[in-house]
């Protein structure tokens, strides 16, 4: 069996992928689906530490979070269409008049 | 003697009523002055009664003192409220209560139409009050608020007329020239205080409790030094020392003087009251108080002698140079304040208080004269304007002359036993540069009286814009009165009566002066030389005398005679070094200093929270990209610190 | 065997999570992410949880995918980013930062977890339906419930915000 920190050190690695996706990528679809990733990250983890403890609460978490992604990309992918409409582009650095 | 205790706080209480009266209930003129001169009277009454009835007391037992409450108690630091009436003070409060009396009277006629003729005598009584203070005070405190409170008034006096600038001027300079002298006092007394642990004069039974005086306790501090020990200085020299500027500030000495002639810009009455008869003389009166301590140090004797030397010739010269006829009084008050002063450094102190007494009798005689004159003269002050005056006010000139001769020294008036005292005191002490200098000095004294009397009374009235009149009897009776009292005035202590020494010896333990007849033989000589001398040029010259020109002595001595008439450039030299200074540095500071100091420093700190806002403001960029950021930092940080925590 | 398996998978899902935002195109960055999906299912029926294989193979690489593969082609996002960053120093910024957090992350995981093999489950229906099923609906009946709630928002929320033309009320003082 391959040992847990295995799958731990993979999840951290996508994860800071995600991370980095987010931090460098303009295009607001793309960067939805850096967050994506994360949240995979985390399930990946979250289901390794389950297996380690020999109890299924893991999964069912898991299985929350899938749930809630769902809604989560539907609600934003529809926020991200009604911004598209106006400004025309999906550039997110274009999003900023809410400043200082 | 209980009821004498009682009795000599009226004496204070008297004056003090008046002027809370005029301050707060009387409006009018008439009351005013009425109600002022009557309590100042009723005072001198109650004083003549108290001396008489300190006078039936054994000598050695002529102290009243009496204890009103402990006005500071801190532990070691008693200091009690009281008054005293010893032989010393029975003086000095007589003359202050008499003269001023007179001049209160005098004053209802001057001062009548004035605006604020209600004020002036309000000040008037809380001066006679603070006056007494000064000289009955039975400790150090007391007589520095009298001190103080003198200051005060002479400050409201002088400017009295405050719409004119110079009035104001003038005020303010004399009370800061006072205070130079005041914070010296106060450094001396603080000395008074380390040395003996007390301010009274005299053991003082106060509550029950023996306050211990220090007067004479002055062995004490006889060999203690002070200060660092390749320069030490006696205790009893530091004690003086400080005294002795004290008194230079108020006793207009050199080199403080400079505010008395300014001072001339008030009413006369004040310049007879305050400026020549009682509150300079106030310096004298503390010396003479404080004898022991000044006799146990001979290197301030010394000083004091040739300050009161200096002075009287200084002041004497430039007495001969001026025009205004207040202003050669007040130089020459500064001149016979500093023969007072000199008497006091060779330990002549019943001379000076002598020549205090009498001094005080007719300088505020020649005072009040003048202004008869400035009145009869529609305020004329200028003596090149004026001239023959003797037809038109014939009591005023003889006042005038009578109390010019008693000041020039003429035997038998009463300036003459009391200067000769002083002068026979020089001799006998073998002070010969002091002699000299002051036996300089009263020729200089009889040579500007004469001037004074020709170019005011003799010749022809060089200013025809006036018509001279007699004063009214109100401002002629004290005249007279006081003329009296300059004549026969020397009878308090002819040389072979010796009244005064013999009533002030318990205070101030000397011995009766002697009578030198070569001395007396030669300064008589010398004054009625002198004296018609200088009427006899000024005769001869009155028709060279022009309005606003110069005096025609300029032609034979120059520019010299512009430096005696401006006291040899002392008081310019201080405009220069002292007071410019200041007014630059005050412009400095007012202009510079606040508004981009202090102001900058206020609002810089405003500007610095606005100036942080703005560059905190630039974090919120708008960019989501750049929160994410700041989060992943956040994140590491605390992920770190979890890290480096559970280690 | 596990051991090549799950380092094959492994290589599949970075290779797929780093074309994805290392690609121009978004549609490409779509499908590579479809690949890491399909690697992360892999895994978890290597995890011994059957029920989450399928549940991430449908839900996640079959809607959610799908969905966002819809928005690119409506929105036609698929441009090229062609504009330098307007934020200089945020690339080399954010590559420090992801060191960072990839530094931290490692040392957590190598402290934390062990090396040596995990037990295995006892059962054979470890990662049994009927078991998520059991704390479903046991332990976990409030989240479950609260889930049931944030999808009905969510759907609620993506009609409201994607009327169109709705009537805006005129504001008194436009008149």
């Amino acid at each position: 069996m391959v040992p847990t920190s295995y799958y731990i050190l993979l999840s951290a690695a996508l994860f800071t992928i995600g991370v980095l996706g987010v931090l460098v990528r303009r295009n607001a679809i793309v960067l939805f689906m850096s967050v994506e990733l994360m949240l995979n990250a985390a399930n990946l983890a979250l289901v390794a530490f389950a297996r380690e403890r020999l109890g299924v609460d893991g999964q069912v978490l898991v299985f929350f979070v899938i749930t809630v992604a769902a809604a989560e990309v539907a609600v934003g992918l529809a926020l991200l269409v009604a911004i598209f409409r106006t400004k025309q582009t999906a550039d997110v650095d274009e999003v900023s008049t809410l400043k200082g | 003697m209980a009821s004498l205790d009682l009795l000599i706080w009226l004496i204070p209480a008297l004056p003090l009523l008046g002027f809370l009266l005029n301050a707060f209930l009387i409006r009018s003129e008439r009351p005013a002055g009425l109600v002022a001169s009557a309590m100042v009277v009723a005072s001198f009454v109650v004083t003549l009664v108290a001396t008489f009835g300190l006078a039936g007391l054994p000598a050695e037992e002529r102290r009243i003192m009496s204890v009103a409450w402990q006005w500071i108690s801190i532990g070691s630091f008693q200091v009690p409220f009281g008054i005293m009436l010893d032989p010393l003070t029975a003086v000095m409060a007589l003359l202050v209560t008499g003269v001023g009396g007179l001049i209160h009277i005098y004053s209802i006629g001057y001062m009548h139409g004035d605006q604020r003729v209600v004020r002036y005598f309000a000040y008037l009584n809380l001066f006679i009050t603070m006056m007494l203070l000064l000289v009955m005070g039975n400790n150090l405190l007391v007589l520095f608020l009298g001190w103080e409170g003198v200051g005060l008034c002479s400050f409201l006096l002088i400017g009295h007329w405050f719409e004119r600038r110079v009035a104001g001027e003038a005020a303010v300079k004399a009370f800061v020239v006072n205070r130079i002298g005041d914070a010296a006092f106060i450094l001396g007394m603080l000395a008074v205080f380390n040395y003996f642990g007390t301010l009274n004069f005299y053991p003082v039974e106060a509550g029950g409790v023996s306050q211990p005086g220090f007067l004479e306790r002055s062995i004490e501090i006889m060999g203690q030094t002070v200060g660092p020990s390749w320069q030490p200085v006696g205790v009893a020299t530091l004690i003086t020392f400080l005294l002795l500027i004290g008194a230079t500030g108020k006793s207009a000495q050199l080199p403080l003087f400079v505010w008395l002639p300014d001072a001339m810009a008030g009413p006369t009455p004040v310049s007879a009251l305050i400026h020549a008869a009682t509150m300079v003389t106030a310096g004298v009166y503390m010396m003479a108080r404080n004898e022991a301590i000044f006799q146990a140090s001979l290197t301030t004797q010394g000083w004091v002698m040739w300050i009161g030397a200096l002075t009287a010739l200084i002041a004497g010269t430039a007495a001969l140079a001026q025009w205004d006829i207040k202003r050669v009084l007040a130089y020459s008050t500064v001149s016979q304040l500093g023969f007072m002063v000199a008497a006091c450094g060779m330990g002549a102190y019943v001379a000076a208080i002598f020549h205090l007494l009498t001094h005080g009798l007719f300088k505020a005689l020649l005072f009040l004269a003048a202004g008869s004159v400035i009145h009869g003269t529609n305020d004329t002050q200028d003596m090149r304007r004026m001239g023959g005056l003797r037809t038109a006010m014939p009591t005023t000139f003889w006042s005038f002359a009578i109390g010019a001769a008693a000041l020039a020294g003429i035997v038998p008036l009463a300036g003459f036993w009391s200067k000769d005292e002083i002068l026979t005191h020089a001799l006998t002490g073998n002070h010969w540069p002091q002699l000299f200098i002051l036996f300089l000095t009263s020729l200089l004294t009889a040579l500007y009286m004469g001037r004074q009397v020709a170019l005011i009374f003799f010749g022809q009235q060089r200013d025809p814009s006036y018509h001279a009149h007699e004063s009214g009897r109100v401002m002629t009776v004290p005249l007279i009165v006081l003329a009296v009292g300059a004549v026969v005035g020397g009878i308090i202590n002819l040389p072979w009566l010796h009244w005064l020494s013999d009533w002030l010896f318990p205070v101030l333990g000397e011995e009766a002066s002697s009578f030198n007849l070569f001395m007396a033989a030669l300064a008589t000589a010398g004054s009625v030389g002198m004296g018609y001398l200088g009427w006899w040029i000024y005769d001869r010259a009155a028709p060279r005398v022009k309005v606003g020109g110069k005096d025609p002595a300029y032609r034979v001595t120059g520019d010299i005679w512009d430096g005696m008439e401006e006291a040899w450039y002392l008081d310019a030299a201080y405009s220069r070094v002292v007071v410019q200074p200041f007014r630059r540095l005050a412009g400095f500071l007012a202009r510079v200093f606040d508004p981009q100091g202090i102001d900058g420093l206020v609002m810089g700190v405003a500007r610095l929270f606005g100036w942080i806002g703005a560059g905190v403001r630039r974090l919120q960029s708008g960019y989501v990209r750049t929160y994410a950021l700041v989060f992943t930092v956040g994140v590491l940080l605390v992920l770190g610190f979890i890290l480096v925590a559970t280690r | 065997m596990d051991f090549v398996l799950f380092f094959v998978t492994a290589a599949i899902a970075l290779i797929g999570a780093i074309a994805m935002i290392v690609s121009r195109n978004a549609v490409h960055s779509a499908l590579f992410l479809l690949m890491n999906f399909g690697a992360i299912a892999v895994l978890f029926l290597l995890l011994q949880s059957p029920f989450l294989f399928t549940i991430q193979l449908t839900v996640y690489a079959g809607a959610i995918m799908v969905l966002f593969l819809f928005v690119v082609m409506l929105l036609g996002a698929e441009q090229v980013e062609d504009t330098p960053d307007r934020i200089a120093w945020q690339r080399p910024l954010a590559f420090v930062l992801g060191a960072g957090l990839l530094a931290v992350a490692i040392i957590g995981a190598v402290r934390a977890a062990t090396f040596a093999p995990p037990p295995s489950p006892e059962a054979a229906e470890f990662g049994d339906p009927a078991r998520l099923g059991e704390l479903l609906f046991t332990s976990y009946l409030l989240p479950f419930e609260i889930t049931g709630v944030i999808l009905l928002i969510a759907v609620i929320g993506v009609v409201v915000l994607n009327q169109r033309g709705r009537q805006r009320v005129k504001v008194p003082s436009e008149e």
